[in-house]
């Protein structure tokens, strides 16, 4: 039985649709017909069967509700604008063909009804389509500036921030606790929500406590709701912020927790009341990871990695929050500069090019310059001997290069000190002769690396004590 | 509906006393026949046509579960090379430097450091023991080091010291666990096994996680140390000896060809392929690919192995001994293997538990010696990665299971032949070089004799959220669902030492 009520539920989707037809398609004919009235009983008989449908999606839905475990809450608008909507259908029907005895219905405007069934059928198509798709499902594909012109875009919270010169000085409760009841809290717990008839958003407010009395017991987190609500199991009736809601971060417990423990000073400074460096790292700005270009480049689609992926190379993102890729051909010593070609896909995304050990030749150096984004290029242990290599100067980010064991000549590296970004070029094992001094070179200054360290035997590598 | 829930409660009870063993099986019959049909609705591709989808839901992980994996954050390196000292060399003849510890030679150790104390191997009141070695400044950062480490001494710039390591384990076996899984029982996976089982590995010729031993013995905790825990086995370290076979059993039995064994596997490969085609399930796949796997292996791993092809400088170097099992062999091996794509190689080197019983346990002798063994193979590891253009995208971690006593070992209260220290593990020494560490850098300082931590003390768990970190990963979100709860490396601990990163 239990199948078959969930059998017929998922049915709904597709069942809905046929009530939409029948009505938008008597809406358009009422419009044709607005003149001269002489579809009636065809219009009539469309919503006739828009009301039988509409029953039938109906019940199919409530079903689908039952079995599927949606909460009321989330089903009710949909499903009571559903049960209208059939209503309506019903209605129309009448008026339309208004059987003699029901002639008072004829005093209801038709236009009326049209425009309400309109209306009903859109709203209520709409929250169905929320329900099963979610409901940023139509504004998921835009992008993200008209998202936010929208007022819909991914609500970004950013933690207080301390700076680490002066974290001692800052205010416990002004420049963290605050801050971060106002993100967490103060949204329903303000004057104007004040849910529970509790205000978080200064200090009274806070010292005043909700309908359940105070929330803060002094110097005891664990019994202040302040800070007891916010470690209580999600699942929880009491739990806050609620399940849907943004949760706090451990950190952000941690200074609410330590805040009430130490007494809730609203004035006293992080030095003042002796708390711990540890406590507060969290809130240092953090260094911005500058490894490769600060620059947000399109996503490369699953299907395009894999495609390249068994052509032999390895590729792979540089991490899964960036669309960055790194390519390598570990797996693809056969590489030469004709498979450049198969990398086009992935020209923007590049950052990191590992041809070490490949059959790639000087020819190369052009097919790289394309690669915008290109950080870090391998070309170890191949035949290049750096001829045209000044085709890479225009590259902005090329920041690594390293030309071991290749026929790299002197006489191109000159050209590599022009590159802007160039931090580092590696020439071990090259014919390029190492200066007899290696001066350090300065901040911003190309180091050249060129390898050839040795350990000079010492009088006590062969004394055995 | 409260007493409505109560009594279906009520009967589901009275149904579940009222069962026999006889309806139990009844029921097992049943349930056997349900699964046996879905399986076979499963093949039944025109009835769900379910079978293309099969395919693309794949994973690459179904197929191959060494497949490599972008990190989660930005990473600042790709593989790691561990350097285990098994025994627990002394920090205080090393890194540590004490010159107060030097006065106090001799002198009883106060009452006030042993009370409440339990060591593994001290009784009564031992004799403090000043340093055995001449320490100096290196380099611009002037960081210590002692004369027992020449070389190393040269390169102790590209390196970060931890100086207050600290560790609650005190036997061998317990503190190897700990600093290798995060915790002193058995049952954990390693750091090797995690790191490959979150990044897979880049070749797809060689193993992810390769295990490289040497001193005449493997650790004392035996080789939990680099297993897999509760992860899938395919992420336990392998074990690659540098002396015979560099893996067990890898070579063709004999009167087998390559030819045969290519064609042995392509045959088997063709079945499994078929039976694919007609079952549709992952772990078909994933066995064609282990078995093509193998046999690259097979030539693959013998090749990266052998250190012969390795130009006379380079070998010079690093001293090694070719055809010999050695520590230099090892570290010019674990070069060659990171070089390769090798996402995390281990090396062990066994014979540092300077208690003072014989002279190879000597803190003034044997030690010495060792020192000799692994000062121009770590400095050569570091110098040669460097050049390379690798050190930048590989962390190198130095260290131990814990360190040593600043008092001289009285093994039952006795005077010992020989000067040793005893087990300590309060506050010990490590370093890291490599991508992401801020060169030259020291964390962390002791007390005068070096006993305990005065500052900066680290657990095992924070340099193991700091590997972590290099590698990509926040160690609290990195876990593994086992037992009915998310287990992680670092389990409810853990701080980034952000003091040595740069």
């Amino acid at each position: 039985m239990e199948v078959i009520q969930q059998l017929i539920g998922r049915l709904h989707p597709l069942v809905v649709h046929l009530p939409i037809g029948f009505i938008l398609a008597a809406l358009l004919l009422q419009w044709y017909d607005r003149k001269n009235y002489e579809w009636s009983k065809i219009i009539g008989i469309l919503f006739q069967w828009a009301f039988i449908f509409a029953t039938i999606a109906c019940i199919s839905g409530y079903l689908l509700y039952t079995a599927e475990g949606y909460s009321f809450d989330t089903v009710k608008f949909h499903l009571w604008l559903g049960i209208v909507t059939a209503l309506f259908s019903l209605l129309m029907y009448l008026r339309l063909t208004a059987p003699s005895k029901l002639d008072f219905i004829k005093r209801v405007p038709v236009v009326l009804l049209s425009y309400s069934l309109l209306f009903l059928i859109s709203f209520t198509g709409h929250l169905g389509g929320n329900i099963t798709h979610g409901s940023d499902y139509l504004i998921e594909p835009l992008p993200n500036s008209i998202k936010s012109l929208l007022g819909v875009g991914p609500e970004v919270y950013e933690m207080p921030t301390l700076e680490e010169e002066n974290w001692e000085e800052a205010i416990l409760y002004t420049d963290l606790v605050q801050p971060i009841l106002n993100t967490r809290c103060v949204s329903c717990h303000n004057a104007k929500k004040e849910k529970g008839e509790l205000r978080l958003e200064e200090e009274n407010g806070i010292l005043k406590g909700g309908e359940d009395g105070l929330v803060i017991e002094p110097n005891d987190p664990e019994k202040s709701s302040l800070y007891a609500r916010l470690i209580l199991p999600l699942e929880h009736e009491d739990h806050m912020p609620p399940k849907d809601k943004d949760q706090p971060s451990k950190e952000e417990l941690d200074i609410i927790r330590t805040w009430i423990a130490n007494g809730n000073s609203f004035d006293k400074s992080i030095g003042e009341m002796g708390l711990k460096k540890e406590l507060v790292q969290a809130f240092f700005p953090k260094a911005k990871d500058d490894t490769y270009p600060d620059v947000v480049v399109a996503e490369v689609s699953a299907d395009t990695i894999s495609a390249i992926k068994k052509k032999g190379f390895h590729v792979e993102r540089v991490n899964e929050e960036s669309n960055f890729i790194k390519v390598s051909c570990i797996n693809k010593p056969t590489f030469s500069d004709g498979d450049f070609e198969l990398l086009a896909s992935l020209t923007n995304q590049i950052v990191y090019l590992d041809l070490g050990e490949t059959q790639v030749t000087d020819a190369i150096f052009e097919k790289i310059s394309i690669l915008p984004h290109l950080t870090v290029l391998k070309l170890d242990n191949t035949a290049v001997t750096g001829k045209n290599i000044e085709t890479l100067e225009k590259l902005e980010y090329l920041k690594n290069v390293n030309l071991m064991g290749t026929n790299f000549e002197e006489v191109h590296l000159p050209k590599l000190k022009e590159f802007k970004k160039l931090q580092i070029v590696y020439l071990f094992k090259t014919p390029v002769k190492k200066p007899d001094q290696v001066s350090k070179p300065q901040e911003g200054e190309l180091l050249i690396d060129y390898g050839g360290y040795d350990l000079p035997k010492i009088a006590t590598d062969s004394i055995v004590y | 509906m409260n007493s409505l829930d109560r009594l279906i409660k009520e009967k589901l009870q009275r149904e579940i006393q009222a069962k026999t063993r006889r309806h139990f099986i009844k029921d097992c019959v049943a349930g056997m026949g349900g699964l046996a049909l879905g399986s076979l609705f499963m093949s039944c591709n025109s009835f769900l046509g379910n079978n293309d989808k099969a395919k693309i839901a794949l994973t690459e992980r179904d197929i191959n579960p060494l497949a490599s994996m972008a990190p989660p954050f930005p990473a600042k390196v790709k593989s790691v090379i561990y350097l285990h000292m098994a025994g627990a060399p002394s920090q205080l003849e090393m890194f540590d430097y004490k010159p107060t510890l030097h006065k106090l030679n001799n002198q009883a150790c106060p009452q006030s450091l042993l009370e409440g104390r339990k060591f593994a191997f001290i009784r009564g009141v031992p004799k403090l023991l000043g340093p055995q070695a001449e320490f100096k400044q290196h380099g611009e950062s002037g960081n210590w080091v002692s004369n027992f480490l020449p070389h190393f001494s040269k390169v102790v710039d590209e390196v970060a010291f931890l100086k207050a390591v600290n560790t609650d384990q005190f036997n061998h076996g317990p503190a190897q666990l700990f600093m290798h899984t995060g915790s002193p029982r058995l049952g954990r996976p390693s750091i090797g096994s995690w790191v490959t089982y979150g990044l897979g590995s880049e070749n797809q010729n060689l193993p992810g996680f390769v295990v490289l031993t040497s001193g005449g013995k493997t650790p004392d905790a035996g080789k939990s140390v680099w297993g897999s825990g509760f992860l899938p086995s395919v992420y336990q370290g392998v074990q690659c000896r540098s002396k015979g076979d560099p893996v067990l059993y890898i070579d063709d039995p004999k009167g087998i060809t390559r030819n045969l064994k290519k064609s042995t596997i392509d045959a088997i490969n063709n079945i499994n392929k078929k039976e694919f085609d007609e079952y549709s399930d992952p772990e078909i796949l994933a066995r064609i690919n282990q078995y093509e796997m193998a046999y690259r292996m097979q030539t693959a791993v013998p090749e990266v192995m052998n250190i012969n092809n390795e130009p006379e400088h380079i070998k010079e170097m690093y001293g090694v001994q070719p055809g010999k099992e050695s520590f230099a062999n090892n570290c010019l091996l674990a070069r060659k293997l990171v070089e390769d794509g090798v996402r995390f190689v281990q090396l062990f080197d066994w014979g540092w538990d300077s208690h003072g019983d014989s002279h190879s346990n000597a803190v003034d002798l044997g030690l010495r010696n060792k020192c000799t063994e692994i000062d121009r193979p770590i400095t050569a590891l570091l110098l040669d990665l460097k050049q390379r253009g690798l050190l930048e995208e590989t962390l190198v971690v130095w260290g131990s299971e814990f360190g040593r006593t600043p008092m001289q070992e009285n093994r039952e209260g006795k005077e010992m032949a020989f000067k040793g220290r005893d087990h300590h593990g309060d506050a010990f020494t490590m370093w890291m070089a490599g991508g992401g560490i801020k060169k030259g850098a020291s964390w962390g300082l002791t007390d005068e004799i070096g006993f305990s931590a005065l500052e900066g003390q680290v657990s095992v768990h924070d340099v193991h959220a700091t590997m972590m970190h290099l590698l990509g990963f926040d160690h609290e979100q990195f876990t593994f669902d086992f037992q009915g709860r998310p287990f992680r490396l670092t389990d409810v601990e853990g701080h980034v030492i952000h003091e040595i990163l740069a």
